[in-house]
């Protein structure tokens, strides 16, 4: 992903030096306002700050665990373990802290680091190993389910009754000079992945290893590290996201991480990051987030029977997918 | 500026003002062309000339902006390639369209595979027929069991080439056909193209070796900036290149500077073995071209990619600048000084980024310079960009932006050059860098190898050319089947010695 | 410097018998994963009942296998031309709501149900298709959608779990009586060798091998890609067809589960998700892998909360088998 030369002078220089990907982001965003649009046509406070803010909240929790989709799909992967690595790091974080403040930050540390872990193991069999990314995530996935389910006996144990740490319930909740906290997380993830991707070289790697595996790697990039390291992400971030729900709903449950596999995958796809690697970047995935999310909301609020909001839902994806999401002609 | 009025009854191909453009770069402007049938016609032309472009509107594949297109009389500007199929145009392309996970008979045969009354394939029966066709084209050494990824390059583009010629095309459309072929095959593919013309074919094919064109070649077609130039039925080899290119290049190849006796060892391989690999041993000192020759595929590629770290040695090590180096990666490599252009077999896949821009492929290979506690430095990155273009006369018009895909395959090749430049290497190791590319640019790169030895570096270079590693290096190390059989230097590395010295047997 | 290693030198029969099982590897060692693991559910059947397992266990692995063979099958085909098929499971969804409410106890109501089920599938999966391939959308999004879709459409016709399938079709479909349903297995394998070897099989696999070639060839690659999906639809409505027989009810949501575990059988069965070669004979064998190790999980004591740790554990060794396995024959090339 390049930067535009700074441009001296008019707008036409700089939406000439404007990379398919970059033009893509803002079609994405512009069909998540579309979605908004639409939404408060058909419902009055549809689109009032108070509804925006609720919508751009659930996003959150999509965007969080996009961006480590986002990332491991930029190099050609794909992580489809985040759904029980949320979940056993939900649970973990939970009974970790056993509901108490002091042990909050601990709770937070031991979360994120399964997070890590288990990002790690899936990067270093990726990676080293040669065990395509489908196959080793899937794999991984009803691995964490299995230890789950069996460490806490169905989230029968001792401990699962526990709480999150009421302090992090309370600041998650609550809203700092109008905007909710959990959302000023979400820009810190934003803020640090396009730091990243645009602006080390590290995200330079990121990019070429995604293009052309083999040129990288010619050209000394370690490609085998870049992709350890963005399956260790893409589980720290499935790991927050887990984290985050718990503050926020107070207990973990088990099966809360299952919609998030596909809904990561459908904004990371959305958001114009293309599923061979190489091209795509976090912002258009952050559009992707909002404008699903926007849209299931928009469903909900028409009070439609769980069918068919399942339906349109669908029937939507679809509509956006052909007005924003045709590959090239070959 | 054609030829005088051919017999229309006898025109096989008739392309009149054809124009066709690419995302605002023009790369055919009113090109005409005619072939006869019985006839052999080369298309020459600089890169980006519009030889692919034309031959691809001709098979029906791409589609001219403007002009007409007649094959064999027929009318064929607004069809498609089943169009051109019918009227028995046959086609082999730089793109194979082999499958690789089928096997080389299933590949031969696809869509006409030999089926019983069920409607369903006879196995047995396909295998047989491979064999009669390879039999037939007197091809040799290649199993119609096998699968056709797992063959080499060469043997693949015979594979493509049988497919074609086994369908009796009456017009035959070759784009560099003979680019990854040993010597004796592109003998083989000439009888066969010479027997197809003697049966009443037209065959029109690309190539950038001079030597082929003038051999084979009844009429030369020569394209410049998307236009016809001239056509002739010979031409001279300077005359011609003067037409290409538009300027007089009068020698292709500057002088050798001399080496310094004294000069430092820059690089000593010692009994390096490995896969495909069986004990080289070498010195390489600072200022010198050293060759690597041989058939293609007797280690030369192993030999590079384990200098580079790209592989693993099983025995033996490397000395730079007298001091042992443990390369375990190209980045060790990168890190110790030297430095690899190597032009894959098939050009895209190993080299660039495609989709990234100029300014990203530029600067893989330096970006701990330009950068600081892991973030970029846009102005120093800028600085090396302008340096890199300015040096190789690298054509862009916004190297921030444009993906180098865009970038015609002479620029290209020099944005891979670019990017090795950039890392100030002491040792460069040049494998086939001029493959596939334009007298013009060939020129600019032999002067750039020379320069870049004036400048004290040590390079080592691979060309599946003989004539040129005869013409640029200084000695020659001639290899087969992974060790080095004899090394040839001064007024004795001509092109002659060294093809005898690659087809004899190991020196005592 | 191809990716693959030459091997193409035939110079007497002991390389060629290496290249042949080379190319063959993925295949056989589904196979063999399948007998070493009956051989392991055998013997602790035996350690546990001190007998062998009977007419009712093999029946019963069979009925239960039947539905992801088939599904497995189905996605095998679409997998072969590079795409994915994540709808499948609404597919399964649909079929089994529908016949659990509509089908009636009468041969004239199973049999036409039964084909219009079918239809349905083969409908949605071209639909699959076209968005695909004329609309040049991502098959992982384009199936993601049509999943919801389809599950809401189950969900429309069968809210609660309930309905009623007619014992007879079970019969026919799922006999509890004896392993019939291997002539079904039978079917299916005879059916993919056929298409193998038929002109529409061939444009698949050049499809998968490499798109641009395959249009040079003129193969339409469009419709052939819609053909694909479009089997994957009906296969998929057959395996809800005996799901449905298996469980003699409807659940509009029991189809979910084979969507990852299609996939499963797939990768057991050495089939690349590159596309352009496999064998869905493998994902048959693949299928009956995960039957089997379900049941073998289940003697050998484990907890069954721990199921998913071990089904995940076993897909990662098996694929690095067949990854070393496949070092090793290639080895000195």
């Amino acid at each position: 992903m390049s930067t535009p030369q700074p441009s001296a002078s008019s707008g036409v220089r700089v939406a000439e030096s404007l990379t398919p990907d970059r033009r893509r982001t803002l079609v994405t965003f512009g069909a998540a306002i579309l979605v908004f649009v639409v939404g408060a046509f058909l419902h009055e406070g549809f689109a009032s700050a108070s509804s925006v803010k609720a919508i751009m909240v659930v996003a959150s929790f999509v965007g969080i665990v996009a961006a480590g989709q986002t990332l491991v799909i930029l190099v050609g992967g794909i992580d489809l373990s985040v759904p029980w690595v949320l979940n056993a790091a939900a649970v973990l974080f939970a009974t970790a802290s056993l509901g108490r403040d002091t042990r909050a930050a601990y709770a937070v540390l031991v979360a994120l680091g399964l997070g890590a872990a288990v990002g790690l193991v899936n990067g270093l069999l990726i990676a080293y190993l040669a065990v395509p990314a489908v196959v080793m995530t899937l794999a991984m996935n009803g691995i964490m389910e299995g230890l789950t389910l069996g460490r806490t006996q169905g989230l029968t144990c001792e401990t699962c009754a526990s709480y999150a740490p009421p302090s992090l319930q309370e600041a998650i909740h609550s809203d700092v000079l109008g905007i909710p906290v959990d959302l000023l997380l979400w820009l810190g993830v934003v803020l640090l992945v396009t730091l990243v991707l645009s602006f080390t070289t590290f995200g330079r790697r990121v990019y070429a290893t995604g293009n052309n595996p083999v040129a990288a790697f010619l050209a000394g990039v370690s490609v085998r590290v870049v992709t350890v390291v963005l399956y260790m992400l893409s589980g720290v971030f499935a790991a927050l996201a887990g984290i985050v729900l718990v503050a926020y709903s107070g207990q973990p449950t088990l099966g809360m991480g299952d919609p998030f596999l596909f809904q990561s995958i459908a904004a990371v796809v959305i958001g114009g990051v293309s599923i061979l690697g190489g091209r795509g970047h976090y912002l258009g995935t952050v559009a992707g987030a909002v404008g699903l999310v926007g849209l299931i909301s928009l469903l909900q609020a028409q009070n439609m029977p769980e069918y068919g909001r399942s339906i349109v839902y669908g029937v939507a994806i679809l509509v956006v997918l052909l007005l924003f999401g045709r590959e090239e002609r070959t | 500026m054609n030829d005088e009025t051919q017999d229309t009854t006898a025109a096989a191909i008739d392309a009149v003002g054809v124009s066709r453009s690419f995302g605002g770069v023009t790369a055919l402007a009113e090109a005409s062309l005619s072939a006869r049938f019985g006839e052999v016609h080369a298309l020459v032309g600089e890169n980006g000339a519009g030889k692919s472009t034309l031959i691809k509107i001709l098979g029906g594949t791409v589609k001219a902006d403007s002009g007409g297109v007649r094959i064999a009389g027929e009318d064929v500007t607004a069809s498609g390639p089943a169009a051109a199929r019918r009227l028995g145009v046959g086609t082999v392309f730089q793109e194979l369209t082999l499958f690789p996970w089928m096997t080389v008979a299933e590949n031969l045969f696809v869509g006409r595979e030999p089926r019983g009354p069920t409607q369903l394939i006879q196995r047995r029966k396909l295998a047989r027929s491979a064999e009669d066709v390879l039999a037939r084209f007197d091809v040799h050494g290649i199993d119609p069991r096998a699968l056709a990824g797992s063959l080499a390059l060469a043997q693949r583009q015979v594979v493509e080439i049988t497919a074609a010629f086994m369908r009796e095309p009456r017009i035959l459309l070759l784009d560099e056909p003979t680019s990854a072929l040993a010597e004796n095959e592109v003998e083989w593919l000439f009888g066969l193209v010479r027997r197809l013309r003697d049966e009443g074919a037209c065959i029109l094919f690309t190539s950038h070796r001079w030597g082929e064109v003038a051999s084979l070649a009844d009429r030369i077609t020569i394209l410049r900036n998307g236009t016809n130039v001239a056509t002739r039925p010979r031409f001279d080899e300077g005359e011609a290149v003067t037409l290409m290119t538009g300027r007089t290049i009068d020698r292709m190849y500057p002088d050798r500077p001399a080496v310094d006796e004294g000069a430092e060892v820059a690089l000593r391989a010692q009994d390096l073995g490995g896969d495909g690999l069986h004990g080289v041993s070498f010195e390489l000192r600072r200022g010198e071209i050293l060759g690597v020759g041989g058939l293609a595929g007797q280690g030369q590629p192993e030999l590079f990619l384990s200098l580079f770290g790209a592989r693993k040695l099983s025995r033996g090590h490397v000395e730079i600048s007298g001091e042992r180096a443990r390369l375990r990666s190209p980045a060790d490599a990168i890190r110790r000084g030297l430095a690899i252009a190597l032009v894959p077999e098939d050009r895209k896949t190993e080299g660039l980024m495609l989709p990234m821009s100029v300014k990203d492929n530029l600067t893989l290979a330096v970006l701990g310079r330009i950068s600081r506690a892991g973030i970029v430095r846009r102005k120093r990155e800028q600085s090396f960009v302008e340096e890199a273009i300015q040096r190789l006369q690298i054509r862009t018009r916004n190297p921030g932006v444009q993906a180098v895909g865009t970038l015609s395959g002479g620029n290209q090749q020099k944005v891979l050059i670019g990017r090795w430049l950039l890392a100030e290497p002491d040792v460069l190791l040049l494998f086939d860098i001029t493959r596939g590319v334009d007298v013009g640019t060939k020129h600019d790169l032999y002067k750039l190898v020379v320069e870049l030895a004036a400048q004290g570096k040590a390079l080592l270079y691979y060309s599946s050319e003989t004539e040129e590693i005869a013409q640029l290096c200084h000695r020659v190390l001639v290899m087969r089947e992974g060790k080095i059989v004899s090394e040839l230097s001064g007024p004795d590395a001509d092109a002659e010695a060294l093809v005898a010295a690659a087809l004899r047997e190991e020196a005592a | 410097m191809t990716t693959v290693p030459s091997s193409a030198m035939p110079s007497h029969t002991g390389v060629r018998w290496r290249s042949a099982l080379a190319q063959n590897m993925p295949l056989l060692l589904a196979f063999a994963i399948l007998g070493g693991l009956t051989a392991v559910y055998v013997g602790l059947f035996h350690g546990q009942l001190d007998a062998f397992p009977g007419s009712f266990e093999w029946t019963s692995i069979v009925n239960t296998a039947m539905p992801t063979v088939l599904v497995a099958v189905g996605q095998t085909i679409v997998v072969l031309t590079r795409g994915i098929d994540l709808s499948v499971g609404g597919v399964i969804d649909l079929s089994n709501a529908l016949a659990a409410t509509q089908m009636q106890d009468s041969v004239a109501s199973m049999v036409g149900w039964s084909l219009a089920i079918l239809a349905i599938g083969a409908a949605f999966g071209a639909l699959n298709g076209v968005l695909v391939a004329y609309g040049r959308l991502q098959p992982i999004l384009v199936t993601l959608a049509t999943l919801a879709i389809l599950q809401g459409l189950a969900l429309r016709a069968l809210p609660e779990p309930g309905g009623v399938i007619p014992a007879s079709y079970s019969d026919a479909l799922a006999n509890p009586g004896g392993p019939w349903s291997l002539l079904f297995v039978l079917a299916v394998a005879l059916g993919w060798l056929m298409l193998r070897r038929a002109r529409i099989g061939v444009r698949i696999f050049a499809i998968g091998n490499d798109e641009q070639a395959a249009r040079a060839h003129g193969i339409p690659v469009r419709r052939v890609k819609v053909v694909a999906y479009a089997l994957s639809g009906l296969l998929a409505a057959a395996s809800g067809l005996f799901l449905s027989a298996t469980t003699t009810g409807g659940d509009a949501t029991a189809g979910d589960v084979y969507i990852l575990t299609s996939i499963a059988a797939v990768v057991l069965g050495g089939i690349s998700f590159f596309g352009g070669r496999g064998s869905a004979l493998g994902a048959i064998a693949g299928a009956f892998v995960l039957t089997v190790l379900t049941n073998v999980l289940f003697f050998a004591g484990i907890d069954p909360l721990y199921q998913s740790f071990f089904q995940g554990l076993f897909l990662v060794v098996a694929v690095l088998l067949g990854a070393v396995l496949g070092r090793l024959l290639r080895g000195s090339a």
